[in-house]
């Protein structure tokens, strides 16, 4: 699985840390997740797309 | 936070215990002794090291612990709990052919899974963890 959460942060002008506070987690899941070295669970992709205002399976691409 | 403190607090102890076995019997030191004594200041070091990690986390605002520091912790537990299983087995293979005392390979065998637990730790905060 990958993501677009990167993408997503540079268009909404938002630094690792503000998503991790948004979220409520730390700036290091969020690094995590960038880098494809982990797989949030389904209330995790849920508050990011809720961040982003958009579905899960924009976010989250299943290969 | 309380954690945080406790981890520190159970660091000092086990600093202040380590630093009275060693003044008092300076003289009698070991290599083997002085192995077990630079583990001990490595799981400290590793100890204070979780400690600070989990206050900066604290002062920036962020929790002290998410989704992703419980499951590596839960891995970690596992993991370390797996490879101890051959250590205590290879310390007791050991036990028969060289001339070791029993406390002395309690002390190994402890020392060795707290290592063992921090080397996982370590690799699994590096390679995260992916639900396969």
């Amino acid at each position: 699985m990958t993501n677009k959460i990167k993408e997503f942060r540079a268009r909404y002008n938002l630094t690792q840390d503000d998503l991790a506070k948004k979220v409520n987690v730390r700036r290091e899941t969020i690094v995590f997740l960038e880098k494809n070295k982990y797989n949030p669970s389904l209330k995790l992709a849920y508050d990011l797309a809720n961040v982003f205002s958009v579905t899960i399976e924009e976010i989250f691409i299943f290969e | 936070m309380k954690k945080s403190l406790i981890v520190f607090i159970v660091s000092g102890l086990v600093l202040i215990s380590a630093g009275l076995w060693f003044f008092t019997s300076a003289n009698k030191f070991s290599p083997v002794d002085l192995l077990q004594f630079g583990v001990i200041l490595l799981i400290v070091g590793f100890a204070i090291f979780v400690g600070f990690k989990r206050l900066s986390n604290v002062k920036r605002g962020e929790p002290v612990e998410d989704e992703l520091s419980r499951k590596i912790l839960q891995k970690t537990a596992a993991t370390s709990y797996y490879v101890s299983l051959y250590i205590w087995v290879f310390l007791i293979f050991l036990k028969d052919r060289v001339k070791i005392d029993s406390e002395e390979l309690l002390g190994f065998g402890i020392l060795a899974m707290a290592v063992t637990f921090g080397i996982s730790w370590l690799i699994l905060n590096f390679k995260g963890i992916k639900n396969d």
